[in-house]
């Protein structure tokens, strides 16, 4: 295997992905956000020179690829350097975008349906409804002004310092142990197994591309599997009261087990124990949310303080309906 | 090291006007090393910042990054296992934002303030 990093060149890719990362993220006093963000794109960009002038066989890795991790991580990062946290929610459906690209190639269609439905869809929107119940209102003049927690970082030079050395270390074992992902899927389907179990779909399918009439029927043995053998290219078909045996080298598109069909007979076989306990998962999460949100807290008295506060300070407009707490 | 020619090769196909054909895939190192740094900036961020709420979107980027090592693996070794369980993840991630967004407007309204360094006290 020619899979080959230097490994002087990976840690220092490593190193100035850290240093990139750390000036991005907010700090106290100057904060040259923007350089961090220039350092540590040039970072990725190197990481990505080195991997691809190593990956093996020669030739160009799918473009696709590069465009589609570079604006994950980029999102990603602007996520958690950005001050105001509606921003930061929007650059993560960014993200979830991306990895829906990367999804896609790698074959896993209705995993990246699902991302955009339940992520983008779903978690973000509370995500967002959340940000808007639980901002503070602005006091009297200063409508725009951020919050101090928002404003400055914890130890942002360590912490990036310690993820980095778990990247390092991660590349480190990524390059030494493991091969090229598997070639595509030229050679016979691994899913093809699966098609026997869908007479309905066959005989659609078969309709469909005029391969059977409308009065015939696939024939099935005992047991209700239609009998069908795509290795030898025979289908066996009745119709009215004669049996015929079609040959066909190559069948049409529509009868290959698709992403989805495999997924579900993989997760419903598979793991059918698995599906109940995320449903009651599912199930006690809504009920916890739902027993939490009802329930009265009393504020502390300082938070009383504050709120009785602006409330106060919010009085010079009468016209204003209910005053800011 | 003999991608220079295969650079040149990109460059003529693209300047006769023709896309470029299909090409190698990317390996799964590729996606891993993807993965790792999506999971490490979660990190940096769940660890740096002071905001509840930004501090659960980084943890939602580190279910992203374990996603799409899931699905690689999956797609390496040409079967459905790290899709289903991707599904999991997906559940889990859709329960645990709810429950922990409860709790941060609970959070919320107890403090007046978004600030984690408020709940100092709980660390004991």
């Amino acid at each position: 295997m020619d899979l080959f990093v230097s490994p002087i060149l990976l840690y220092s890719a490593c190193t100035l992905g850290a240093l990139g990362v750390a000036l991005a993220l907010p700090r106290r006093g100057i904060s040259p956000q923007v350089i961090g963000f220039i350092i540590a794109g040039a970072a990725l960009g190197g990481l990505f020179l080195l991997l691809s002038v190593s990956s093996p066989g020669g030739s160009l890795p799918n473009p696709n690829f590069y465009i589609f991790s570079a604006v994950a991580l980029g999102a990603a990062l602007r996520v958690i350097s950005h001050p105001r946290p509606v921003y930061a929610a929007l650059y993560f459906v960014l993200t979830i975008l991306s990895s829906c690209g990367l999804y896609v190639l790698l074959s896993a269609e209705f995993m990246a349906f699902a991302l955009v439905i339940v992520y983008a869809g779903a978690i973000l929107i509370t995500y967002l409804f959340v940000i808007m119940l639980a901002t503070e209102p602005p006091t009297g003049e200063q409508t725009e002004a951020l919050a101090d927690y928002d404003r400055y970082s914890r130890e942002p030079a360590f912490a990036a310092a310690l993820g980095f050395v778990l990247v390092a270390v991660l590349s480190t074992m990524f390059v030494r142990g493991v091969g090229p992902l598997a070639p595509d899927r030229t050679g016979p389907d691994p899913d093809a197994a699966l098609l026997p179990l869908m007479p309905q779909k066959i005989e659609s399918a078969l309709r469909a591309a005029k391969v059977i009439e409308a009065d015939e029927a696939v024939a099935r043995d005992a047991s209700g599997r239609p009998l069908i053998d795509l290795a030898a290219g025979t289908i066996t078909v009745v119709y009215g009261q004669g049996v015929r045996q079609i040959h066909r080298d190559k069948w049409p598109d529509s009868l290959k087990v698709m992403n989805v069909e495999a997924l579900g007979f993989s997760l419903l076989a598979e793991h059918p124990g698995s599906i109940e306990i995320a449903g009651v998962v599912l199930l006690m999460a809504m009920l916890g949310a739902v027993v939490l949100a009802r329930k009265k807290v009393e504020l502390d008295e300082q938070a009383k303080l504050a709120a009785a506060h602006r409330h106060l300070t919010d009085q010079p407009q009468p016209g204003a309906a209910g005053g800011g707490a | 090291m003999n991608s220079v020619p295969d650079l040149l090769g990109l460059a003529g196909a693209l300047a006769q006007g023709n896309f470029p054909g299909p090409m190698h895939q990317a390996t799964l190192l590729h996606y891993l090393v993807t993965s790792g740094l999506l999971f490490c900036i979660g990190l940096i961020g769940f660890v740096t910042r002071r905001n509840l709420i930004i501090m659960f979107l980084c943890t939602e980027l580190m279910f992203q990054a374990a996603g799409i090592a899931l699905i690689a693996f999956g797609r390496f070794h040409l079967n459905h296992t790290g899709e289903a369980f991707v599904i999991f993840v997906l559940t889990i991630a859709a329960a645990e934002a709810a429950l922990a967004l409860a709790l941060v407007v609970l959070l919320f309204r107890r403090k007046e303030t978004l600030d984690a360094t408020t709940w100092a006290e709980l660390k004991g």
